[in-house]
């Protein structure tokens, strides 16, 4: 695969606490020169981050009660009328976790519907379903709750924890290709990406998007 | 030891805490009974845990502080305010919010001052604690802040939240932060809090308020040495 190709498999962001205005800026800047599919970053960037990513065909990504998704639905709906606002064209927004590993589903249902209905087709919901504090079940059901409530896409993690090429294959065998995957977490290398979208994933989000693309024309 | 500390007072100042939003209902409703059972002072926890909480704790005296903005403090104003006042309205009597860091690191100060306003307007008379990340702040970033924060008649401001492994020892990083701020802001420190030893240590480092998970640990310690 070339690196050009996998560019376009490839979203990017620069998300954190010590993050800079410098440092969106110079990000962005280097990203302009590739044609990645998205860019995240946190609230308090996205009107900066909207002007600097104007005409280049990269998609902005809101996060949404990044990373942790402990926030309650209505400032979940907050964050999103504001992303609707700022015209982002993604939102990656965590669920409540919490919700899932109490096997409340039904709360689960509801914040994505609702989240959905406030997105109004306006803007992409992506949803992030925590992968690494889950079990497989979990994984399944949560993945199976989202398509039931109309959502078509998950980010797998929002930080920390591994992403693994059987969390992708377990999600597509169950489930097919009705919903679309961004494989996130500790994404450093180009053989990791690779494996990622052999198993089946959509896209890769990583904030090492160089190093990711380093080996792309060997491999 | 201190067997002759008033024990009650040092235990209304640990905070008990659930720093993890995936924490299942059964674990935060444990938490709060926890809590309520050492008479500690208050419960941690993430917003969407708020109306669990009270309902855990309808009848006692223990507070329930929420989290707002965290880990990363990289939320708008607005959306701090909304999510504060949301807490609010579902139970919380304090709030503890993490300050747009990036923007101190930018020199955005003033972009600080309005945010710690409009937060104190939005908890009214509740306290509200102003956190930072000192590991990712120099000391001149880390003293203007703990300005604005008086400035701005924040209750408490912590110098981290917990959430990132940092080189400086929790109780450096108190130690610094009590020599910046203003003597009438208390210093809360959150994160790994072992053992009894550490709580009085950190207390003697100047901190007023300990956010720890590990509570219950600390207060059945404090039990035995004093029975």
């Amino acid at each position: 695969m070339n690196r050009v190709k996998l560019a376009r498999l490839i979203k990017t962001g620069i998300l954190g606490v010590d993050v800079t205005e410098q440092d969106v800026r110079s990000d962005i800047e280097k990203a302009k020169g590739f044609p990645f599919s998205a860019y995240a970053v946190d609230l308090s960037y996205l009107e900066l981050a909207r002007e600097l990513l104007e005409g280049t065909g990269i998609l902005l990504t809101a996060a949404v009660s990044y990373p942790l998704g402990g926030m309650t639905l209505a400032t979940k709906l907050d964050q999103i009328r504001f992303a609707l606002r700022v015209r982002a064209e993604e939102i990656n927004a965590t669920l409540n976790i919490s919700a899932i590993r109490s096997g409340d589903y039904a709360s689960v249902r509801c914040e994505l519907e609702a989240m959905a209905e406030t997105a109004a087709g306006a803007i992409d919901v992506i949803v992030i379903p925590q992968f690494d504090v889950l079990t497989s079940e979990e994984k399944l059901r949560t993945c199976e709750t989202i398509l039931e409530a109309g959502v078509r896409a998950i980010k797998t993690d929002g930080h920390g924890g591994l992403c693994r090429p059987e969390d992708i294959l377990l999600v597509r065998r169950a489930l097919g290709r009705n919903l679309s995957i961004e494989a996130s977490g500790g994404i450093r290398t180009t053989q990791q990406a690779l494996e990622l979208l052999d198993a089946g994933a959509d896209f890769i989000h990583t904030s090492t998007a160089y190093s990711v693309m380093e080996d792309a024309e060997e491999l | 030891m201190r067997a002759d500390d008033d024990g009650n007072e040092f235990l209304r100042s640990i905070v008990h805490a659930e720093f993890d939003a995936h924490a299942t209902y059964r674990d935060v409703r444990r938490l709060c009974l926890e809590a309520a059972h050492y008479r500690l002072g208050a419960v941690f926890i993430h917003p969407v845990h708020c109306a669990r909480a009270m309902e855990a704790l309808a009848g006692s005296d223990v507070r329930i502080i929420a989290a707002v903005a965290f880990p990363t403090g990289a939320f708008t104003i607005a959306g701090k305010v909304c999510e504060a006042r949301d807490a609010l309205s579902r139970g919380a009597d304090g709030i503890c919010y993490v300050v747009d860091v990036g923007a101190l690191r930018s020199g955005k100060d003033a972009a600080i001052a309005d945010e710690m306003r409009a937060l104190r307007e939005a908890v009214r008379d509740r306290p509200l604690t102003a956190v930072l990340e000192t590991s990712v702040l120099t000391d001149e970033q880390t003293e203007r802040a703990c300005i604005l924060a008086a400035d701005a008649t924040i209750d408490f401001i912590a110098p981290a939240t917990g959430f990132v492994t940092t080189r400086e020892p929790l109780i450096e990083a108190v130690r610094r932060m009590t020599k910046l701020a203003a003597p009438h802001v208390g210093i809360a420190a959150l994160g790994e809090i072992e053992t009894l030893d550490t709580a009085h240590a950190l207390i003697d480092a100047g901190a007023t308020r300990l956010y720890t998970a590990t509570g219950v640990q600390i207060a059945q310690e404090l039990q035995e040495n004093t029975s």
